[in-house]
């Protein structure tokens, strides 16, 4: 195609008259016979390919995503150990921007010492953005980003999912996206012994291992996508959050009584759980929440560690 | 058999003539006026005369029909349900349509029909076409002209249509154009 | 009128009064027709939308049922269970009888159509008349609906509707008269039967074989009418490039905007419908109908039935194979724009239909005319029947192509000097 200017006027010319007369009607029909007979051969794979069926007939066939596709983070443990490589550093926490992790550290139940491991690690799935900074910022190479996205549920519950949920082997992160595992892996091992070894008994194993599943214990499915999480209500609050979760309310209470009011310790109170109750769902994911709050807000409060 | 299949349709004629005339809606009597020239039609199959049956479908109902609902929908805009006037007293109509009614009967039955019992004798589509072209020539042909002169009409009046509208792009190229072809001419 | 008597013979009712077996006969007909038309229907929607997505890089539907035949069924029971919303502004009973006066004529032109050799159902002697009065009525449909809407653009859009139509309709009826002069009647049914023989040439040439192929195409006169047939056949039904009333980006559905449910499957059958039923019309009139390769053998050796199967499967052949350049054709072209489409009919399509009527004519002077009813000026009578068709064809094709070009040139507008804009 060439142009030529004049004063005002731009003439264009095709550079062939291949469309007068009906002669660009039969080029067209050649176009589209042509994208027929291809339309029966391999599929389009390769960007220099112009015709051919690019199809991918979900759900039989899925397009394979690049490694370094996210969306929504899942925690890593070791396969052999059964360790979990999270040491409740609190990185992911305090980075993500809408502030839908929540930590709890483990305690050694002797010495009740913190170890680098967590106690309970929640996550809302329904309101993360699968930014990524999470697993960009884990100085542990704990908490990486999965690429599973059949992920619906019916309620919203099972969509805050906690450490069960999270746990995938590190062999399932290693076939989703290896060489960026190559690139992690020594690092991260060198740096799970060094937990480890400030680690006592099964703190810091993941539960399935740790506690071989009595036969109505919430299962966590750890090969595939689906995340179970967290079971619907009605399952009474486990006795430690509970009990953990009353000390917190008290504590933010003298809190409260000493200091300005701190903002998330209200609702505590009034949705405090008794052990062994059964909650209604919501109610109890409230609770659970609130009392991770007024625990993190009271341990800072205190100039607790870290 | 003949005779009921006449009923029917006969009935069918005068009911949607009798609505065409009655109905408040414009459209609907464009609309009746349509059915009336089906049954037309049907009776002229009836006839066996296949060619007219056919021509009157084809040229009433395909053409007719649609150049009348098109003049009403392009003009009828603002009056859909209102009559255009009201009617007189209702004596009046009675003795007009008695009148008329009066005139027509004895006007046709005046007439001498040639009814008879035989077969009619078949006029197909060839021989339409030979007549036309031999003993009614002289007819054909002045329809022709009566045709093409309403055409050269509707161009006409297409034309001045055009020349009254404000000119657009186009109107002014071309018009320069014609201003350049004449400069190269070199006419004064 | 064969199959008449077969099925009365199938019936045997004893004591019956004739009308009654009459009138079973055509119901059984008429009930045949109308299931083989919707199944047609069904695989032609089933067949454009796989064979466009093949054509667009993509698969089309292929989930329900094997391959997806059965995509239409699920689309019929979705169009039957969505809500019928009549506005409330509108003329009930129009609104409601449009898609009817739209589908019915086109089912009574299948009526008319050979289906093979020996199967029409209504032999009528001005068959291709009818055709066209009937495929006139279905514009009547298109106008109640356009106005029982009471919407202005749906009114808008069945004027432009029935402009198209009314546009293309000349030229479809003026192509056809070019081969209503080659076979000197109006009957469909015959002109399948005139198509026997070879190429061009017909039966003319003694001893040469039935081969089933001297269809109207393969004259010059029986070339132009094709193809000008053909694209009005695709204006009539409203298939791309002329799909302007049923295109989305064009005033939303035009006259079917307000129709939702079933009475939107009624006119979306009807377009299906149409544009199969002028694909058979093609195929019958320009293509040999049913005539084919086998089809006189099989009659000649006595195996009648065969030999309807044969020639009923050879329409088919040629009324899909139309179809899929009609789903071709949709691929590949864009739409015409409104004014484009006016003027492709009344510039280009209209004088060379008018040119094809007189080669036709001339065609049937040089071919069937004797010395004397040439007042002798041309010596017709010394040359053998496929001479005199062998002149014809030479002398048609040159008028035909001048015409043609001649007819293009005209058209073009003229290459311009670059033409400065006024500031």
């Amino acid at each position: 195609m060439s142009s030529e200017q004049q004063p005002g006027v731009i003439v264009v010319d095709r550079g062939h008259p291949a469309t007068r007369d009906g002669r660009g009607l039969v080029r067209g029909i050649g176009v589209v016979l042509r994208h027929l007979r291809d339309a029966f051969g391999p599929r389009l794979e390769r960007p220099e390919q112009t015709s051919g069926v690019f199809t991918v007939q979900y759900p039989e066939e899925r397009t394979p995503l690049p490694e370094a596709s996210r969306n929504l983070p899942i925690l890593l443990f070791d396969d052999d150990s059964g360790h979990e490589l999270c040491t409740s550093c609190y990185q992911c926490e305090r980075i993500c921007p809408p502030q839908v992790i929540h930590i709890t550290q483990a305690r050694d139940p002797a010495s009740g010492k913190a170890v680098p491991a967590i106690d309970e690690f929640i996550l809302e799935y329904d309101a993360c953005m699968s930014c990524g900074l999470c697993a960009e910022v884990c100085p542990f190479d704990a908490i990486k980003m999965d690429h599973a996205f059949e992920l619906s549920t019916a309620t919203r519950d099972p969509l805050t999912v906690d450490r069960v949920g999270l746990a995938r082997p590190v062999s399932y992160y290693a076939q989703l996206a290896p060489q960026a595992w190559a690139e992690a892996r020594d690092g991260a091992m060198k740096k799970l012994q060094g937990s480890r070894r400030r680690r006592t008994g099964t703190v810091g194993m993941t539960p399935a291992r740790a506690a071989p599943a009595p036969a109505d214990a919430p299962a966590a499915p750890i090969a595939d996508a689906a995340p179970a999480g967290e079971p619907a209500g009605g399952e009474p609050v486990p006795a430690s959050d509970a009990k953990a979760a009353r000390l917190a309310a008290i504590r933010a209470r003298n809190a409260a009584a000493t200091d300005a009011p701190a903002p998330d310790a209200a609702p505590a109170p009034a949705g405090e759980p008794v052990g062994g109750e059964p909650m209604p769902a919501g109610d109890a994911k409230a609770a659970r929440l609130a009392a991770i709050r007024a625990r993190n807000a009271a341990r800072q409060r205190e100039g607790g560690d870290a | 058999m003949v005779t009921v299949i006449f009923i029917a349709i006969a009935s069918l004629i005068i009911a949607s003539a009798v609505l065409v005339v009655i109905s408040r809606e414009i459209v609907r009597a464009a609309l009746w006026l349509i059915a009336t020239f089906f049954a037309v039609g049907a009776l002229y199959l009836l006839l066996e005369a296949e060619f007219i049956g056919v021509a009157q479908v084809l040229v009433y109902v395909g053409a007719v029909s649609i150049l009348i609902l098109f003049a009403i929908m392009l003009t009828r805009q603002h009056e859909r349900h209102e009559p255009a006037w009201r009617a007189g007293p209702w004596w009046i109509a009675l003795a007009g349509v008695i009148g008329l009614a009066a005139v027509l009967i004895t006007t046709i039955g005046a007439v001498p029909w040639r009814l008879t019992d035989d077969d009619l004798p078949v006029s197909r589509a060839p021989q339409l076409g030979t007549a036309l072209m031999r003993e009614y020539l002289l007819p054909f042909q002045l329809a022709a002209i009566v045709l093409l002169v309403a055409l050269i009409g509707a161009v006409v009046i297409a034309m001045e249509e055009r020349r009254r509208r404000t000119p657009t792009l186009a109107d002014d190229i071309a018009a320069q154009r014609g201003a350049a072809d004449r400069a190269e001419d070199g006419t004064p | 009128m064969n199959r008449t008597i077969v099925i009365s013979q199938i019936l045997v009712i004893e004591q019956a009064p004739g009308w009654l077996v009459a009138a079973l006969n055509h119901a059984i007909i008429a009930g045949v027709l109308l299931i083989g038309g919707a199944i047609t229907m069904m695989l032609q929607v089933w067949v454009e939308r796989r064979l466009i997505a093949r054509m667009q890089d993509r698969l089309g539907p292929n989930r329900v049922g094997p391959e997806g035949i059965l995509q239409s069924i699920a689309d019929g029971i979705k169009m039957f269970t969505k809500e019928d919303i009549i506005p409330r502004a509108a003329d009930r009973w129009v609104h409601l009888l449009a898609p009817i006066v739209a589908l019915a004529p086109i089912a009574m032109m299948l009526a008319v159509l050979p289906w093979g050799r020996g199967l029409v159902a209504v032999d009528l002697e001005v068959g291709v008349l009818y055709i066209a009065a009937v495929s006139s009525i279905s514009g009547v449909g298109l106008m109640m609906a356009g106005w029982g809407s009471r919407n202005t653009f749906a009114l808008l859009g069945a004027m432009r509707s029935i402009a198209q139509l009314i546009a293309y309709e000349i030229p479809l009826i003026i192509a056809l008269l070019g081969i209503v002069l080659l076979t000197g009647g109006m009957s469909l049914a015959r002109m399948p039967e005139l198509q026997a023989g070879i190429p061009l040439f017909g039966s003319s040439i003694p001893g040469a074989p039935d081969l089933g192929l001297g269809w109207f195409i393969f004259t010059p006169v029986g070339l132009l009418g094709g193809i000008i047939f053909f694209i009005c056949a695709l204006a009539e039904g409203e298939r791309t490039p002329f799909d302007i009333p049923e295109a989305d980006s064009e005033i939303v559905a035009g006259y079917m905007t307000e129709y939702s449910g079933m009475k939107f499957a009624v006119f979306y059958i009807a377009q299906y419908l149409l544009n199969f039923a002028l694909a058979v019309l093609s195929a019958v009139v320009f293509l040999g109908g049913w005539q084919g390769p086998g089809v006189a053998w099989l009659a000649d050796a006595g195996l009648g039935a065969a030999a309807s199967l044969l020639s009923l499967l050879w329409l088919l052949l040629k009324a899909w194979g139309l179809f899929m350049l009609m789903v071709v054709i949709r691929a590949a072209v864009p739409r015409l724009r409104v004014d484009q489409l006016m003027s492709f009919a009344w510039k280009y399509l209209l004088p060379l239909a008018l040119v094809n009527v007189a080669s036709a004519a001339l065609w049937v002077g040089l071919t069937e005319w004797s010395s004397i009813e040439w007042g002798n000026l041309l010596p017709v009578d010394g040359l053998a029947p496929w001479q005199r068709i062998g002149v014809a064809a030479l002398v048609t094709a040159v008028i035909n192509l001048g015409a043609t070009r001649w007819v293009l040139r005209i058209n073009r507008a003229p290459a311009a000097a670059p033409v400065v804009v006024p500031a």
